[in-house]
């Protein structure tokens, strides 16, 4: 594909299989973006262990495994091979996936892949140059790493949490089940490197991330600042120890905000004049950030009130327009359906063959202006069974049929 | 983590990086790409960035060498200060770019425009610098195997991309704002409690993960066509990217209420105990009994209304003082183990200290330890990548503005350290 420079993009990674053994969202989304750079992915699905198929929600309301957003918006891209892994022939089907894969990416409880046979010593034995993607909750070792590690679990030990609420109150839980689809993030930077380090010298290996690490690793300050005080870095609600204001604010409807931003002097003083608050420049309370900040219960009263009275859009239009930064606090329904988010492509829609058309999202950065090289709906469950087993494993006739009325496949 | 003496190799051994940014989400991209062993060259303008001037400080006074906050962002960096505004220094720095497999740019994206950072801006520099400042590294011509990864508040493209923003509009624009506090955590009143973000650069820091795996995926499709490519990533699309699920609701049938619904299955709730908070989930019925075994099996816990997870969220208003009578009356501790010890999934809310302190967190050693030049100890979170073949190293704390600028130049231009002083603040 000819881009706009003139350059020649080959997807990153053509000609690698993956084997996904992902469960619920974190390395379901690893294995996605993966699909999206040109990777071959194929889900390895067992239905005692459904996780997303069969959670909301689903398309219209209705519960139907193939229907499922939370699934459909985290395999697309992928094959479905449907195998019931507690069936000795089932196992050696999926043995057989791992053999002719490059990448197997998992995220079972802590020692399930072991019980399985598919633990890295095993895996290895299969297939010697394997990058094999490891990712656990608290990680494969330490006194936690058996713990049941709900997004919620997440937040409130790596500290993130306790950096989040209001002064004085008790931590919040962040939205958006963020440490499992961000652990997910970190695990497609350690496949890609393990992968060039492979390009370069033949040697596979095990690699591992742990979700509470990862967030972890958002609050340097809190750790540091307790590592030198014993102190706890304070809550600040929406607040900004640099910048003021720095909030969000009400606008016309019931739930409807918006996030205004204020670094400089100049941007303060463009703030004042857009909102027609001239005056507000020459107020001594308001004069420095200093003074801002130590005002800001009153600067923020002030500005709520010219905010409470326009649309979210006015008010991001006219302050961006005068130079500051403002942005509309969106709701999920607000991201999919932001013009800014579909012309850039990173919201597309696509037509899932149950669920009918839907949005979904792409590779969250573009190459050269391209994102995914070609967006393919989430797989019904085993729908690719028999290519897996026929056009993959070359497996003969006479056994395939033995597969299909065994109860392994299924 | 890995000491000194290990002999194995890193993983981007040999990959040359040249970051110009003094946002959290490019330095953090170019600093994940120096964990895994590449060489990264942070270019810094005189004035230093603004990150040596944020903290905190472990001497308690500001020293640009040692805020907390560059310290994370930069560790196994080198540093050389330009003036890019400067004719001369702008074309020592386009040579560095020249001899780099990536450049990691961020800031407003008119900023970046302005600079002339934009690939195709960069290509033009390297023609018109006479040869010297081409692409001649191995299997490349002129300049065209650069990988540029430009990180910006609403990318390089659209009709937001003029758009200024920084941690609070991503935050706010990519959804989580919306979305926090988020289940079983809920507001009381929607209309009137204010969308939240954590007081720490959450997207900044996500954004950067996202950046540096574009960087090596666009080194593997190099690889392939001998190509480099213009990567262009948005703090608002980073933080999207983390929350399908939340955006799966939406999608799929309706978006998520921000209250806790009194019908939800239950018990799947964040309650206050004697010492703190505690998040349990009880929803499956044999966790249901577990925990009523946990908690002594009171009489109500065999009472019909409680008999189903729909019942116990159709009837949270009797239930839900009942539950807490429990829960405050002990320890956030207590409670998780009480619970866990019968398999139900239970956690306290740790406060920063908790978890630093905690058995998991020690025996993972993931904390990395530093000492200032006043003798304070002090700790920072390590890299969350474990490799076995490629460990991450951390083998160089974050430069001095300009510590290295003549040693880069020189190893990388074939400049004289003269040369190197005449041109630039080279630091002694």
């Amino acid at each position: 594909m000819k881009s706009s420079t003139g350059s020649v993009q080959t997807p990153a990674l053509r000609g690698i299989r993956v084997a996904d053994f992902g469960q619920v969202i974190a390395a379901p989304v690893t294995a996605q973006i993966l699909g999206w750079l040109g990777a071959e992915v194929i889900l390895v699905e067992t239905e005692s262990r459904f996780t997303t198929r069969v959670w909301p929600p689903f398309a219209d309301g209705k519960f139907g495994i193939n229907q499922s957003g939370g699934f459909n918006l985290v395999n697309n891209n992928k094959m479905s091979c449907s195998l019931v892994l507690s069936n000795p022939d089932a196992l050696e089907v999926a043995r057989d996936i791992i053999r002719v894969s490059d990448v197997l990416v998992e995220n079972y409880a802590t020692g399930v892949m072991e019980r399985l046979g598919l633990g890295y010593d095993e895996v290895r034995k299969l297939r010697p140059d394997i990058v094999y993607m490891s990712l656990g909750a608290f990680g494969r070792s330490g006194p936690f790493k058996d713990l049941t590690g709900f997004h919620s679990v997440i937040n409130l030990f790596s500290g993130l949490a306790a950096v989040t609420g209001y002064p004085g109150t008790h931590p919040r839980i962040m939205g958006g089940l963020i440490p499992d689809a961000f652990a997910g993030c970190y695990c497609v930077l350690a496949v890609l490197e393990a992968l060039y380090h492979r390009s370069r010298t033949g040697e596979g290996q095990f690699v591992e991330v742990s979700m509470t690490e990862g967030l972890t690793g958002m609050i340097p300050e809190g750790v540091m600042e307790y590592s030198l005080s014993g102190q706890e870095q304070e809550k600040a609600g929406n607040r900004n120890g640099r910048k003021a204001p720095h909030n969000v604010f009400r606008c016309i409807g019931d739930e409807n905000w918006v996030a205004v931003s204020v670094e400089t002097d100049e941007q303060f003083r463009a703030l004042a004049e857009a909102s027609g608050n001239s005056g507000w420049a020459g107020d001594a309370r308001f004069a420095t950030t200093q003074a801002r900040l130590e005002n800001q219960d009153a600067l923020e009263a002030l500005l709520g009130q010219w905010t409470v009275g326009l649309e979210v859009e006015a008010v991001v239009s006219t302050l961006q327009a005068a130079g500051v930064p403002a942005a509309p606090v969106n709701d999920s329904a607000d991201v999919l359906a932001d013009p800014h988010l579909l012309e850039r492509g990173f919201v597309a829609h696509l037509e899932h063959p149950v669920a009918g058309t839907r949005p979904v999202l792409s590779l969250p950065w573009a190459a050269d202006g391209r994102r995914a090289n070609d967006l393919r709906p989430a797989p019904n469950f085993g729908q690719h069974n028999d290519w897996v087993l026929k056009e993959l494993l070359q497996v003969p006739d006479k056994e395939y049929e033995r597969l299909m009325s065994s109860g392994a496949i299924g | 983590m890995s000491s000194d003496a290990d002999t194995r190799p890193a993983a981007l051994a040999g990959v040359r990086v040249v970051e110009y940014a003094e946002t959290a989400s490019a330095s953090f991209c170019a600093r994940l790409l120096a964990d895994a062993g590449a060489d990264v060259v942070k270019v810094e303008p005189p004035a230093g960035d603004q990150h040596r001037r944020r903290g905190p400080f472990p001497d308690g006074h500001p020293d640009p060498d040692w805020s907390g906050m560059f310290l994370y962002l930069n560790a196994n960096k080198r540093g050389v200060a330009l003036d890019l505004t400067d004719s001369s220094q702008r074309a020592a720095f386009d040579q560095l770019a020249g001899k780099a497999d990536i450049l990691v740019v961020g800031g407003q994206s008119a900023e970046i425009e302005g600079l002339g950072l934009r690939r195709e801006a960069l290509d033009s520099r390297f023609r018109g610098n006479d040869g010297e400042g081409g692409n001649d590294r191995e299997g490349r011509i002129g300049g065209s195997g650069l990988v540029v990864c430009a990180i910006t508040p609403f990318g390089l493209s659209g009709p937001n991309s003029g758009h200024l923003g920084d941690e609070l509009t991503a935050v706010a624009a990519g959804g989580l704002s919306f979305a926090t506090p988020g289940v079983p955590d809920g507001v009381a009143d929607p209309a009137n409690e204010p969308p939240l973000t954590a007081n720490t650069p959450l997207a900044e820091l996500m954004t950067g993960v996202l950046g540096s795996a574009a960087c090596v995926a666009a080194l593997l499709s190099r690889q392939f066509s001998g190509q480099g490519c213009e990567i262009d990533l948005s703090l608002q699309e980073g933080v999207a990217a983390v929350m399908p699920y939340e955006l799966a609701h939406a999608a799929y049938h309706e978006p998520k209420k921000r209250e806790l619904l009194g019908f939800a299955l239950m018990p799947n709730i964040y309650l206050p105990c004697r010492d703190g908070y505690v998040v349990i989930m009880a929803v499956l019925d044999g966790h249901w009994r577990n925990l009523m075994a946990a908690a002594g099996n009171p009489d109500w816990g065999d009472l019909e209304v409680f008999a189903s997870a729909v019942e116990r969220g159709r009837n949270w208003d009797a239930l839900e003082p009942l539950l807490l009578e429990w829960t405050m009356s002990h320890t956030g501790e207590e409670i998780a183990r009480m619970a866990q010890e019968r398999g139900v999934p239970c956690f306290p809310a740790y406060s920063v200290g908790q978890m630093m302190e905690s058995t998991h967190v020690t025996e993972r050693e993931f904390l990395q330890e530093f000492t200032s030049p006043g003798g304070r100890n002090f700790k920072l979170p390590g890299h969350p990548i474990r490799m076995a073949a490629t460990p991450w190293r951390s083998f160089r704390p974050a430069p001095r503005l300009g510590q290295h600028t003549a040693e880069v130049l020189g190893e990388w231009l074939g400049w004289t350290e003269d040369r190197a002083r005449s041109l630039a603040a080279v630091a002694e």
